[in-house]
């Protein structure tokens, strides 16, 4: 029977063969690990479904294939695998090695963000194994013949030098030649899964070869980095957003000098709650009864049904820059929660997600997003929509700055709004009222006893 | 005791190219040669040989091929005595070229025999007596010596290896070449264009065996040309020594596969049966190097011997007994002895045989693809249709290329023509480089010259060719 790549997670389209721990003509037993794949989320064996002989690989170790490829042929028959059993090795029952976040429906949400990274202990281990067989110091070595590789003695070479498997990649150039760049590559993606890499912790946390964003970077010398696991959503996600909706983005200034004395007058509380209260529950509790004016500005576009849904459900999206890249967890029902439970959850899901621990549900479910671009620096900016949501608020850095305040020049604790949203749902008139609104209450957060 | 870091033994072309590069790497080398600087390349192969074959080349045209162009020159007259001096000058000044490169280079060329001692120490006779060398790493580059046959014993005079073949001091009148390989081949057909009535017996069942029956064809009705007689599928069984019949000559009985015993009278008799390596008499079982059952050094693709710190490379190692392969293998141990991650992982190895027309290839022949289970597409290209040929008058031969259906990448060049040694060079860069059909095919090549051929057969092999034409609906021949 022909075997194909499993649905092995929710949101995943492809995995990398890893190592393959069989070879034709093996005989497998049912539920025997045949497969090493490296997916964005983790490395899964894949064990074989029946009994018999394999027949042929049809992918090659280091090629990534789609979900759905067929990789494997094993002929059932009835001959049993000889003597030594495979199964003392590791029983392998489930079908995967389940990624943390639970199943669900088939078809990825366009809403729900990208997936975090789970644990990549195993892949770790596996490399490790790899590294050790291969260089033989002072006994006869036997490497593999490259007469076959569509690559320059150069490239070979260089191959070598990396102790890279050039037979094992799959080539970017015309006919699949594999180029200096893929042997690079390759070498990299290893280094960064490897263990035993001199390069410190922030490198050591990668195993997603598409996390570019810490790649350690070779002076010098061009590199070709592929989007893959939680890099390749991100662009997929932007470049839809940018693409499908209608972007605007309108700024305001707020004078947050009352909220900012309100944060520094429960300063003593909060270190009594051992919570970490930054300005964020404050905008979100400021953001709630806007919202509830302008239901709007909390809604989704289905672009399909040609559709608004407004959402009833206040739930705020948090983008949260990590190693691994953007990530957006989400405040379920926000306009229920106590400022103290608001700085709570957002700790606690920050620091969920940049360990890459979330759970999926912790990532999905958002009906607005905000996003702190004020933490790093900068006047304001012009956000992306967390697509199909219509509206992201951009928080900015609040700083003290002269402002005119009954005609006299008074130094205030100023902060920029910038909120950027799909026109093809909301019009600039109305992003401004609302905005009017949450600047109302954020200027005079008593205000907020009232709404 | 002597210390070095590397000791090269043998200064062949793997070996001394090896010294060479261990000294530029800073590696504290010695050479060891116990005859002549070069190895059997320069002195008493390659080199000599080749220069042999111009010159009667060269005279066999002036007497030959040159009147339809209207050079008649009836009073051409060889003197081999000034050939052969010409040629052992050629030869010193290559050897003598070595001994400079190796000595400038810093290696320490130590002229005597050695023997392994112990893996990291061997003695070393030389005229003024033992001298003990020890060394981190040794490379064994000894390289091989003729074969022979036990009742066809050479003596030197006239019965003889391709060694003395290159020295001779008359033309012989009947030359009986025993071994249809390249080194039969190139000196049968040497001699008879210097007037040598030759035969040549193979045992297989054609000459060059192994070689694409397509090439051998041409040269084999080449040879009629010259008046060599070749007999494939037959053996020599004894041999005679009738002095009173002629002085020096000889009766050798052969044996075809069918049957039926033949004489052939002879003046000489080159033997010219293959090579064996020279993996005897170094010491390399008190060491416990391990050889295969034909006493080639066994070595990894590093070039390591199952004993650390000793390597061996070129034509002790096993086939392709090549010097060029020899050369590239000392460049790889060197840096394989510097630390490097250095294999042998080219694609191919060229040979080239010096017949007329030469004979040259690369990459896989057409049966080994079959082998494989490789779809292939043939493209040929005769050399009548290159106009640089046809302005030379060298006309014979073809050009065939192998091309992998499915990405177009050159797999195999197989040319039999005039400077097909040097067209060689080309194709194996191109199989090196991993290039496609469309590759060479882009690639402009002057004209008028012979390496139009590449491209012209790739186009030939997509069906396109433009200088030869095939009837769309005819099946590529």
């Amino acid at each position: 029977m022909d075997f194909k790549l499993p649905d092995i997670g929710e949101g995943v389209h492809e995995g990398e063969i890893t190592k393959w721990l069989v070879k034709t003509g093996d005989q497998v037993t049912a539920d025997q690990p045949m497969v090493e794949i490296m997916t964005d989320k983790a490395t899964v064996e894949i064990p074989s479904p029946v009994a018999g002989t394999v027949e042929s690989l049809f992918a090659k170790e280091g090629q990534t294939v789609p979900v759905g490829t067929v990789i494997i042929k094993i002929s059932e028959g009835g001959r049993a695998a000889p003597a030594p059993a495979p199964k003392d090795e590791k029983p392998a029952t489930a079908p995967a090695e389940k990624p943390s976040a639970p199943p669900a429906a088939k078809k990825t949400q366009p809403s729900s963000p990208p997936t975090p990274v789970t644990q990549p202990q195993s892949t770790v281990a596996t490399r490790a194994t790899e590294r050790e067989v291969s260089p033989a110091a002072e006994r006869q070595v036997e490497v593999e013949s490259t007469a076959h590789v569509l690559a320059t003695p150069a490239t070979r070479k260089l191959a070598r030098d990396l102790d890279v498997n050039i037979g094992g990649l799959t080539g970017t150039g015309q006919h699949g030649r594999v180029t200096k760049e893929d042997v690079q590559l390759a070498y990299e993606t290893h280094q960064a899964a490897s263990p035993r890499t001199s390069h410190p912790a922030p490198s050591q946390a990668l195993s997603v070869p598409g996390a570019a964003k810490q790649q350690p970077v070779t002076k010098g010398a061009l590199q070709r980095i592929p989007l893959r696991g939680i890099r390749k959503k991100i662009s997929e996600a932007m470049a839809h957003s940018k693409h499908t909706a209608a972007h605007f983005t309108y700024v305001e200034e707020v004078d947050m000098t009352e909220v900012v004395k309100l944060r520094a007058s429960v300063a003593e509380e909060a270190k009594r709650r051992n919570t970490k209260l930054t300005y964020l529950p404050f905008i979100i509790k400021g953001l709630i009864p806007a919202l509830v004016e302008f239901p709007f500005l909390n809604s989704a576009l289905d672009d399909e049904k040609q559709e608004v849904v407004l959402k009833g459900d206040y739930n705020m999206g948090i983008a949260t820059d990590t190693e691994q890249g953007l990530m957006v967890p989400v405040i379920k029902q926000a306009d229920r929660k106590s400022i103290w439970e608001l700085a709570a959850e957002i700790t606690e899901l920050s620091e969920k997600v940049r360990a890459g621990k979330a759970a999926i549900d912790d990532l999905r479910g958002g009906t607005f997003t905000l996003t702190n671009a004020g933490s790093i620096g900068g006047v304001f900016a012009t956000p992306i929509i967390n697509h199909p949501e219509v509206a992201i608020l951009g928080v900015n850095a609040i700083r003290k700055r002269p402002v005119v305040k009954d005609d006299q020049i008074v130094i205030r604790d100023m902060m920029y709004l910038s909120l950027s949203v799909d026109h093809r749902v909301v019009d600039g008139a109305d992003a401004a009222r609302f905005m009017n609104r949450l600047v109302f209450f954020l200027s005079e957060p008593t205000r907020l006893v009232f709404a | 005791m002597k210390q070095f870091d590397a000791v090269v033994i043998g200064s062949g072309p793997g070996g001394y190219v090896c010294a060479i590069r261990l000294a530029q790497l800073g590696k504290k080398t010695a050479i060891i040669e116990r005859e002549f600087l070069g190895g059997v390349c320069l002195n008493v192969g390659c080199i000599p040989s080749k220069a042999l074959i111009y010159a009667s080349s060269q005279y066999w045209k002036i007497k030959n091929d040159f009147g339809e162009m209207g050079l008649e020159s009836k009073s051409t007259q060889m003197d081999i005595a000034k050939l052969q001096a010409w040629k052992s000058g050629v030869v010193n000044k290559l050897t003598s070229g070595v001994g400079n490169l190796l000595k400038m280079n810093g290696a320490e060329i130590i002229r005597g025999e050695a023997r392994f001692v112990g893996p990291k120490s061997l003695e070393v006779k030389t005229k003024a007596g033992t001298e003990k060398i020890s060394a981190h790493d040794f490379v064994i580059a000894t390289g091989s010596r003729v074969s022979e046959i036990p009742f066809l014993k050479t003596n030197g005079k006239n019965i003889i290896t391709s060694t003395e073949a290159l020295a001779l001091a008359e033309v012989p009148e009947r030359f009986v070449v025993v071994g249809g390989g390249f080194i039969g081949l190139e000196i049968g057909t040497l001699y008879a264009k210097l007037g040598s009535r030759v035969t040549i017996v193979e045992a297989m069942d054609q000459l060059l065996p192994s070689t694409d029956k397509e090439l051998v064809t041409v040269v084999e009705k080449r040879l009629k040309v010259f008046g060599v007689t070749v007999m494939v599928q037959t053996k020599v069984v004894s041999l005679e020594e009738k002095e009173p019949l002629k002085a020096k000559s000889l009766r050798l009985t052969v044996e075809g596969v069918t049957g039926g015993k033949k004489a052939i009278e002879a003046d000489c008799i080159l033997v010219s049966v293959g090579r064996k390596p020279n993996s005897d008499g170094a010491g390399l079982e008190t060491i416990g190097v391990k050889l295969d059952p034909r006493g080639n050094v066994i070595t990894d693709q590093q070039g390591k011997t199952n004993v650390p710190s000793v390597w061996a490379i070129g034509d002790v190692t096993g086939p392709p007994q090549l010097a060029h392969r020899a050369m590239m293998d000392g460049l790889l141990v060197a840096a394989g002895i510097n630390g490097e991650k250095s294999y042998r992982d080219y694609k191919t190895v060229p040979w080239v045989v010096f017949s007329d027309p030469e004979i040259a290839a690369c990459g896989y022949s057409e049966k080994e693809l079959v082998e494989r289970g490789v779809k292939y597409k043939v493209g040929r290209f005769p050399f009548a249709a290159s106009g640089r040929a046809l302005s030379t008058s060298e006309t014979d031969g073809f050009m065939k290329v192998l091309i992998d259906e499915k990405n177009e990448a050159i797999l195999g060049v197989h040319i039999v023509g005039h400077e097909a040694s040097n067209l060689i060079a080309e194709a194996t860069l191109a199989i090196e480089m991993g290039a496609t059909a469309e590759d060479i095919i882009r690639t402009i090549h002057s004209h008028p010259t012979l390496p139009e051929a590449f491209p012209e057969s790739i186009e030939a092999a997509l069906g396109k060719a433009i200088h030869i034409f095939k009837p769309a609906s005819r099946k590529p021949v």
